[in-house]
Parts: structure tokens; C-alpha cells; sequence
């Protein structure tokens, strides 16, 4: 097999004979070796493959000839679409594969039939572009084959209307749904089972393996072979799942599901009436006791005042008389049924977040706009993870561009119990010394000093002139990236694209379109965006991007980490801000001509012992602090 | 350009880091300083060395400081660049200079040999060839 696929990967090989200029590459094959072997034996590989490696292919290959069923998750919906839609067929085509392929993604994707039928009749006509767009939705629901809502170019990612015309685990009927046998969620489940190979993201993946979308849950136990792509984010996204939240916005939405059944079905009921408005009531009164603006911190603190004890605890007295009131009711309704084991489930979990003692968990709230989500996230996965890995008797790979630091993979390892796992690392074939320089200008101001905004702009200003726009400034806040657009709009006439105004394709779009733009963005922009070529060249970053200390899950970590003896912010801040250092600069150089400049306004790189963990885990860049060399460097090139 | 001794005077100054001292370097002008500064952070990863300039880096200095005007913290170690040794050069612990091979820059390196020993130190020399 090994013959097979280093024959696959040959000078005058298949490959060869589908791309033009085709040139071996050793680290690729080198990688589609170690994926195979991992396949015959069962075990588990950690894979970090530097942009350019061709990582892709180099597990695709290897995955397709073993003839074995197949999972590949990556870390989004964007790049699911391309694994699925362009890199696959392309394999496919060159091994002569027949393998049934197929693309799952969430249940929010797929048009839900009963929702939108149910909705278009009862919206709020207040929202006129919410009416407007279901229209369009309903126009393209008649032609739909899959019912991916993926397709509908013209309507936005997070459009108001998506949440009106697709299911949540709470509001699927299942079974009982008069649209069941024509549900785009069950058709793409099923297509999913019979596959040999499916695409996955690690969101669904994750949901899958925790449960927590329930009649699903047999994709996992149907497959022998198990890809995470992007697989820096599995680590965070597992957690996740194996954690668990209530919000008030369930709670909300139970109450007012109570109360239209009560009005159109169980008018005799007055009981039911009053447990909704009771609930709405307390939920709205839970709200109160937090902040107007968003934030996040951990539970316990929250709950030893005494006022949001109290709201505490009249929600949960609502929920129970809810209880009470729907157990009376039980029967009267299929939908009365499931409202009662909603409101077991709500109960159930809200309970959780009375016992301050348990050592195992973390408990942390956030706080959007009007509701308030109530969460409880493990400690730590790695126990429940790796026995799920040893029992699955699967082989699990894990890639990215950014998996390890300072050449070691143990922040990773340690997170997911992976303790077992073989690891390779195989570099970019880059030559990053000549491709790209890393500039820390001189005498910035320390980070967090309220000059940065003033430095930042100075700094910034002969760069995005040196490089004609085609320049990404990326913030790790928002204040900082508005306070410095505002300033930059005075002083540049190249354009300015400020996150926030439209979405992020959006404004991807219109930055390669404008080719002379400046982008501004916050952290989200460094992951997952593929600008190929000289549209960019040149990237700066106003700080390192260290998670805030202020971070619940963070802090409660770091109390463990610190009783162990351990330094917190060498374990868990520091690879964490690596790894997404790392995936930053691979936005910048995407291909053996790409040439750019990174500028890091963050002067703790080069004044700061941990500086060091940073320059060996990055790629071999040449590095400067003279900003005039960084703007000769974008002067030179074309 | 760099002066020839200013890379050799870096290395030093990254054993010296490696022994776990904390270094004050001295220039005679931020264009010096500059050059140290690129040179310590041009260095090969395996060696890197924190350091700031005199106005940027941390409260009391990274561990490396390069100054041409002021100090900012009490050091053990005084590394001179500069032509003329430093006012407060009696602070130090130690002191390490260089006799650079050109004939100008001998001359003062000697003029700075006496200032030292006038200062109290007990001065050793090191030949580098």
C-alpha cells in the first residue's frame, strides 16, 4: 500500500498527469504514509503539515485507497464546501475512486419545511426584510434538491430569517412532523450513514459524539477512519460539547410555545397561562440582576449576591410550577408532551448551578443583549476523550498548520488524553527567510497603554502606503480596531473596509475585488480566510494575542493549574496565543511566489522572555524592528 | 554598518543572559543602540534574547537594556559601547568593554582602560584572536 501511495504521489504518477508543473513532495508523501499506517493500525496521529505541505491530499489519498469508512471534519462550513466540493473530486478522480461521498452540516443549514410553512403564515410584520427574505426562501424551497440553505447565495450567513425556516433540536416535532418523510435534515443524515466517506465539521462532529442532538449519534460508531482537519480548534470545540448550558432564551421560548397552545388547544386550562407568564416574568427578572452590556465571568461569584440568588431561585421556582401545571396537562396534546420534557430538561440543568463544589466542572454565565445563558464546562476532557478513542478502536488524525509549539505537541495531547498518539511534524516548504519579514517596530508604547491607538496609526501609515492598501490590520479588540479606523480615515484615501458594517465574506469579497483596501478586523479574521497571491501583503497585529485573563474558563483553569505547582501562563495562555500567532501568519503567505510583510505592534515580543516561545514556533521569517526596512520590503514588490 | 565588535560584544551579552545576569548596554547614540538591538533580535531563535531600548519594554527593563541617554534599573552588568564610559560607570559589578582593532578606537578604548581603574576596578583583559 505504502508502493501504492508513494506511486500516486510519483514524478510520473497520476498526480502528475492531472496538474501541470507537478513537483513531488517529500513532505507530503512522507505524510500519506504516516496517515496510512495510522489507518492499518488503529492508532492515533498528530499531524502538523506547514501551509503548502499539501496536507490535504496527503490524507485524502491514503483514506480513499484503504476503501474503509471514512469521517472528515473540518473547522468550517466554508471549508467543508471545499473539501467536499473541490478537493475531493479531484482525489477521486485521480485514483479512479467509486467511494459514495457525501457533506453533512448542522441542522441549522437545511431548510426545515413545518417552519417555514408555520412561519410565513404568523410573522411579526414589524420586520419587513425578515417577510422579504422568507419570501425569497419560500421561491427557492420549490426548486431545492438538498435543502441546504447553503445555496441561497442571496441571502446572508446570519440573516435574521434562518432561525424562522430551520429547526433547533428544541423545536423539532421528529417523528410526529407531517413534513418527516420529506425533512432535509433526515434525508442528509441518511445519505450521510450509506456513504463510504462523509464531510463533516467539528461542531457536528462533536454534537455527534457528546449527544447532543439526539437521534443522531450513529455516525461515529459507523466508521473506521476519523480525519480532523483544522484540528488546533478540536480541543476548544470538544470541550464545549462535553459541557452543558441552559439559557433564558429556552426558557422564554418554552413559555411562549406554552402559552399559544393554551390559547389555541387547551383553552381550559387556565393554569397553563399563568406558569408562562409566571416563567417569562422571572426569566426577565434574571436578566435584570446582570448588566445591560454582554459579559462573561464565573458563576459562583454571581450567585453568592444575594439578589441574583433570589431571581435564582424564583426561576426555579417558576420552572417547577410550570412542572407541575404540564404534568396535569400531560395527553392533551403532542405538543404538551414535549413541552413537558423540555421543561424537564430546563429543570434538570438549572439545578446544576446551585452546587458550588463540584471540582470537576466549571460554571461561568455569559450575557447577550437580553438573555443570560447559565454554563457548566469540564475541567478538563482528556479522561472522557481518550477512553472514548480507546473503546472507538478507530484510527483518529488530527492535522492543522498550527498544532504544535515550540516543536512539541503536549498543550494538545494533554487537553484530549492523546498521551499514545504518534506525532510528526513536516515544515512548509516555503522559504519564508526571503518570502516574508517579521517587523517589531521600535519605542511602542507598552500594550494596553493608551498611546497604542496614536502608535499603532503612525506605525501603520507609510506600511499600508508602502504596500498600496493590500493590507490586513488585525485587532484583539474592537475598541482599538474603531479608535484606530476613525484615526486612519483622516490621514489615508486608500479605502477602509471596518469589520462589523458587513459580513465577513462581504467584505472579503469586496477587499480582493478593490485590490488597494485596508482592512480592519478583529481576531476572527485570522483563521480559515484563504487571500491567495499579492491582494495581501502585508499583515499587522496590534498585540499578541493572549486570551483575556478576565476569561471565566481561563481563570478557573489556571486556580488548577496554579495548586498543581504549574505556571498557568506558560501551560494554557501562552500555547493557546502560539497557535493563533501561527494561524495569523499563515494568512499571510499561501504559496511558494507569495511574498509579504507581518508587523506586530507588540513590543513583548522581542522585550519578554516568553518572546522566545513565539520565534521558534513561528515559520523561519527574517526578522527586523527597522519599520523603514519593512516599508523597503513592500516597496520592492510588485 | 556594523562595528566589528558590536556582533561579538551581542554574543557576550547572550552568555551573559544564559548565566541568568541582568545586562545594562551602553551606545553613544540610538543609531548604536539600534544596531545592537538588531543584531540581538536577528540572532538564530535558539538564542534569542529579551531586551528593549531605553524608552520602550517594560517598568523596570527587559533583561537585556540598551541606553544612550539614561538608565532605567540598577544592573549587575555594564556592557560599553559607547567612546567615553558612562558617568555612573561605579555602579556596576562588573564591567565589560572593548578594545576594537582600529587605531582611533584603541586610544579611547585605553583612555576608558584608565577611567575604570581610576573608578577602583580590577581590570582583566581578554584576547580574542
Amino acid at each position: 500500500m505504502t508502493k501504492k501511495i508513494t506511486q500516486v504521489f510519483a514524478k510520473e504518477g497520476p498526480f502528475a498527469k492531472t496538474f501541470s508543473h507537478y513537483q513531488p513532495r517529500e513532505a507530503q508523501i512522507q505524510m500519506a504514509e504516516s496517515v496510512h499506517q495510522a489507518i492499518v493500525d488503529r492508532q492515533q496521529l498528530l499531524v502538523e503539515a506547514g501551509t503548502g505541505t499539501g496536507k490535504t491530499y496527503a490524507y485524502l489519498v491514503p483514506t480513499l485507497l484503504s476503501g474503509k469508512k471514512a469521517i472528515i471534519s473540518t473547522g468550517t462550513k466554508n471549508l467543508q464546501e471545499q473539501l467536499y466540493l473541490r478537493d475531493l473530486p479531484v482525489v477521486q478522480k485521480i485514483l479512479g475512486s467509486s467511494a459514495q461521498t457525501a457533506l453533512l452540516k448542522g441542522r441549522s443549514n437545511y431548510l426545515c419545511l413545518y417552519r417555514l410553512e408555520v412561519n410565513h403564515h404568523q410573522l411579526p410584520d414589524y420586520d419587513r426584510d425578515v417577510s422579504s427574505e422568507i419570501a425569497k426562501i419560500r421561491q427557492w424551497a420549490s426548486e431545492t434538491v438538498d435543502g441546504d440553505l447553503g445555496s441561497l447565495t442571496h441571502i446572508e450567513e446570519d440573516s435574521r430569517a434562518i432561525p424562522y425556516v430551520t429547526s433547533t433540536v428544541e423545536n423539532c416535532l421528529g417523528k410526529d412532523c407531517p413534513y418527516f418523510t420529506d425533512c432535509y435534515v433526515v434525508k442528509a443524515r441518511k445519505k450521510a450513514l450509506e456513504a463510504d466517506l462523509v464531510v463533516v465539521n467539528h461542531h457536528l462532529f462533536f454534537a455527534d459524539m457528546a449527544l447532543k442532538d439526539t437521534g443522531f449519534g450513529e455516525l461515529i460508531p459507523n466508521a473506521d477512519v476519523l480525519v480532523f482537519d483544522e484540528a488546533h480548534q478540536v480541543p476548544d470545540i470538544a470541550t464545549d460539547y462535553f459541557g452543558e448550558g441552559v439559557s433564558t432564551r429556552q426558557m422564554l421560548e418554552l413559555a411562549r410555545d406554552v402559552r399559544v397552545e393554551f390559547r389555541t388547544h387547551i383553552r381550559d386550562m387556565d393554569q397553563l397561562g399563568k406558569s408562562a407568564d409566571k416563567l417569562e416574568h422571572a426569566v426577565s427578572d434574571m436578566r435584570l440582576q446582570f448588566p445591560d452590556q454582554t459579559e462573561r465571568g464565573r458563576w459562583h461569584i454571581k450567585f453568592n449576591q444575594p439578589n441574583v440568588q433570589d431571581a435564582f431561585f424564583e426561576l426555579k421556582k417558576a420552572l417547577a410550577f410550570l412542572y407541575d401545571v404540564l404534568k396535569l396537562a400531560i395527553g392533551r396534546s403532542e405538543a404538551i408532551d414535549r413541552y413537558f420534557e423540555r421543561c424537564i430538561e430546563l429543570k434538570n440543568k438549572l439545578s446544576k448551578f446551585e452546587d458550588m463544589h463540584s471540582a470537576n466542572t466549571i460554571l461561568w454565565y455569559e450575557t447577550t443583549k437580553r438573555h443570560l445563558v447559565l454554563r457548566l464546562t469540564p475541567l478538563s476532557i482528556a479522561d472522557k476523550f481518550s477512553e472514548y478513542i480507546r473503546r472507538s478502536q478507530m484510527a483518529w488524525v488530527f492535522t492543522s498548520a498550527t498544532l504544535s509549539v515550540d516543536d512539541s505537541f503536549h498543550h494538545f495531547t494533554e487537553h484530549l488524553g492523546l498521551s499514545h498518539a504518534k506525532t510528526a511534524i513536516y515544515p512548509s516548504p516555503f522559504d519564508y527567510p526571503h518570502q516574508a519579514l517579521l517587523c517589531v517596530p521600535r519605542f511602542l508604547p507598552e500594550p494596553n497603554s493608551p498611546d497604542m491607538g496614536d502608535a499603532f496609526v503612525r506605525t501603520a501609515l507609510p506600511l499600508i502606503e508602502a504596500a498600496k492598501g493590500r493590507t490586513f490590520l488585525l485587532f484583539t479588540s474592537y475598541r482599538m480596531m474603531l479608535e484606530v479606523g476613525t484615526k486612519l480615515k483622516a490621514l489615508t484615501d486608500l479605502p477602509l473596509l471596518v469589520q462589523g458594517t458587513t459580513s465577513k465574506r462581504m467584505m472579503l469579497e469586496r477587499f480582493t475585488r478593490l485590490r488597494q483596501a485596508v482592512l480592519l478586523g478583529t481576531a476572527s479574521f485570522w483563521e480559515g480566510i484563504d487571500v491567495r497571491g499579492d491582494a495581501l501583503t502585508c499583515v499587522m497585529i496590534d498585540k499578541l494575542p493572549f486570551a483575556s485573563p478576565a476569561d471565566p474558563l481561563l481563570q478557573a483553569k489556571a486556580e488548577v493549574v496554579q495548586r498543581q505547582g504549574l505556571d498557568p501562563f506558560a501551560t494554557q495562555q501562552l500555547p493557546q496565543a502560539v497557535i493563533s500567532l501561527k494561524q495569523g501568519v499563515g494568512r499571510l503567505i499561501r504559496d511558494v511566489s507569495d511574498q509579504g510583510v507581518l508587523v506586530i505592534c507588540d513590543n513583548r515580543l522581542v522585550t519578554r522572555p516568553y518572546g522566545e516561545v513565539f520565534i521558534k514556533s513561528l515559520p523561519p521569517m527574517k526578522r527586523t524592528r527597522d519599520l523603514d526596512q519593512a516599508v523597503r520590503f513592500l516597496k520592492a514588490m510588485k | 554598518m556594523n562595528p566589528a565588535h558590536f556582533t561579538f560584544a551581542c554574543q557576550q551579552i547572550a552568555a551573559l543572559y544564559r548565566q541568568g545576569k541582568r545586562i545594562q548596554v551602553w551606545t553613544s547614540s540610538q543609531e548604536d543602540a539600534c544596531l545592537v538591538d538588531e543584531i540581538l533580535w536577528t540572532f538564530e531563535s535558539d538564542s534569542f534574547i529579551p531586551h528593549n531600548l531605553e524608552n520602550e519594554g517594560p517598568r523596570y527593563g527587559a533583561p537585556v537594556e540598551i541606553a544612550w541617554t539614561q538608565t532605567k534599573s540598577k544592573r549587575e552588568i555594564l556592557v560599553n559601547l559607547a567612546e567615553n564610559a558612562p558617568a555612573f560607570a561605579s555602579n556596576y559589578k562588573q564591567i565589560i568593554d572593548f578594545v576594537p582593532t582600529q587605531e582611533a578606537l584603541k586610544q579611547l578604548a585605553r583612555e576608558r582602560f584608565k577611567h575604570y581603574r581610576g573608578l577602583g576596578y580590577t581590570m582583566q583583559t581578554i584576547d580574542t584572536e
